[in-house]
């Protein structure tokens, strides 16, 4: 692949649940980041307020629901293949009955993994997420920042190069939202094919986190109203903006400025 | 004169009292419940006294010790068949088309079971087979009721989670339908096994030819021998709770998972 190469297509997509039109004609791409000497996968955060239909598009680039109308291609415009899309729901699910390692070994056996190398892989995934004396506890015993971690690793044990997360900074505490991002950004550079998209209506948090940021919401009658069926209304490029891949984006005066312009796009969404 | 703190927490509402206080007021209630049960004047009330030396005649002479062994053997018969017929049509809700077998199944637990003695002696010919086919048909419909609810209300996202992981359906079957909903059968098992416990007296009175401490108590009623009669309840109560609590066990040490979830709320 090469830079600016298409890694996620979504095109034309058009949804509607019962009477009411949830998206439409949606489209947008992801395109492949490249840093010299550096593996750089993709970060893009899909920002909409609540109820506008974020979670309905993270199903379908998911596969679990189809577009009534529209496409979601992967690589060289290819349908995406089975079980290299992963997914963090809201509330980290996770199967109870079975143990941090079980969880983590059953993923990569229902992707075809021979059992001894699910379960190596596993053990260095919970290495790598500091979650390796973790390894003999259940869901239950886990605190809401181990789960979500175990649920990301879940998702990691077979090869994914598209990793959706739905709402991973919700509930978060200020210490405990610096980790997930700094986790997430060590996921999605893990690989040079990578891309994790984050959906989430926490703009300081997505613009800290990501590459792309996009807006998701819905055009406006002349009175005002909503007219229904959503789609992608802006686009922030951080990298052309110098305010991707960095650490100290929050000491930089452009941030609050970017801030506080997304947030006032973010209330006519 | 100050009140204890954990004589305050059992007395007041919504307040928590730790094991120790827990067991030492139910050893308080038992205590109440006994001397209740000397006090009380009336006549068909037989004393402790009177209970416990008809129950040490009934087991030492009149063979009270096979007589719950039957029992035992019909009621581990009837479970058995109960917990695979209603474990198969619970999980077979997944499938659409046989929901509503499921649901007729279910439905059938308002017949009752009196009036089905005459087409099931019909059809089973009587003795052991039509004794553990009564008990299997009240528990397997009141079993498919709560079982099918289970999986019915397992959340869509678990299904999700597992498709996304690359789980083809037979596995999410067996992860989230089957193995996932492992505690709550053996719970639903647990309270089917008291309403079989509890039909056993009626269902042995039905076919007194193998015996059984139904046909036991029976026969006991008829010549009003009322401390052999309440020696005999009081034998039925005592396995009861220990089968249930035996069950309980076998939950805890399968699904300790299930334990720390009831912990963490």
């Amino acid at each position: 692949m090469a830079d600016g190469d298409v890694l996620l297509e979504v095109r034309d997509v058009s949804e509607r649940l019962g009477n009411h039109q949830v998206l439409a004609k949606l489209t947008f791409d992801v395109r492949d980041r490249v840093r010299p000497g550096k593996v750089t996968g993709q970060l893009v955060a899909l920002l909409g307020p609540s109820g506008v239909g974020k979670t309905r598009l993270l199903r379908l680039i998911a596969g679990l629901d189809r577009p009534d109308t529209g496409v979601v291609l992967g690589p060289k415009s290819q349908p995406i293949a089975s079980g290299t899309v992963g997914v963090v729901f809201q509330n980290y699910i996770l199967l109870r009955h079975r143990t941090v390692m079980g969880n983590l070994v059953t993923a990569g056996v229902a992707n075809g993994m021979a059992r001894g190398e699910a379960r190596d892989k596993s053990s260095h995934l919970l290495e790598r997420f500091g979650l390796a004396d973790r390894g003999s506890y259940y869901p239950a015993q886990l605190s809401g920042g181990q789960r979500q971690r175990v649920a990301i690793a879940q998702q990691l044990v077979h090869q994914k190069t598209l990793l959706l997360m739905d709402e991973p900074f919700s509930g978060l505490d200020p210490a405990a939202l610096d980790d997930v991002i700094k986790l997430i950004v060590e996921v999605a550079h893990m690989d040079e094919l990578n891309t994790v998209i984050i959906v989430t209506h926490d703009i300081r948090a997505a613009m800290l986190v990501s590459d792309t940021l996009l807006m998701l919401g819905r055009d406006r009658a002349p009175d005002g109203k909503p007219i229904p069926g959503a789609h992608i209304q802006d686009s922030y490029n951080m990298v052309e903006r110098g305010m991707a891949w960095r650490t100290d984006l929050e000491l930089d005066p452009k941030f609050p400025a970017l801030e506080r312009e997304i947030k006032d796009r973010f209330r006519t969404l | 004169m100050a009140v204890p703190v954990a004589v305050k927490n059992a007395l007041l509402p919504n307040r928590q009292v730790d094991r120790r206080v827990a067991l030492a007021l139910v050893a308080f209630w038992i205590a109440i419940a006994f001397l209740l049960w000397l006090a009380v004047p009336f006549a068909t009330l037989p004393k402790p006294g009177e209970v416990w030396s008809a129950l040490g005649s009934m087991w030492w002479q009149h063979g009270m010790g096979p007589e719950l062994f039957t029992t035992l053997g019909l009621i581990a018969d009837a479970l058995l068949r109960t917990v695979i017929i209603s474990l198969i049509l619970s999980y077979a809700t997944v499938i659409a088309a046989l929901r509503p077998v499921v649901e007729a199944v279910s439905k059938l637990r308002f017949l009752g079971l009196t009036g089905l003695v005459v087409p099931f002696t019909l059809f089973f010919g009587g003795g052991h087979d039509l004794k553990v086919a009564m008990l299997t048909f009240g528990m397997t419909t009141f079993f498919v009721t709560s079982m099918a609810q289970v999986v019915m209300d397992i959340p869509r996202e678990q299904f999700d989670h597992m498709r996304v992981l690359g789980a083809g359906e037979l596995r999410i079957l067996w992860e989230v339908v089957i193995r996932g909903t492992l505690d709550k059968a053996l719970e639903i098992m647990r309270q089917n096994l008291a309403i079989g416990w509890a039909l056993i007296t009626m269902v042995e009175g039905i076919s007194r030819a193998e015996g059984g401490l139904g046909a036991l108590i029976l026969n006991q009623n008829k010549h009003f021998r009322l401390a052999e009669v309440y020696a005999i309840l009081l034998v039925i109560l005592v396995v009861g709770l220990v089968l249930d609590y035996a069950i309980g066990l076998v939950g805890r040490v399968i699904c300790p998972y299930a334990e720390l979830e009831r912990v963490r709320r």
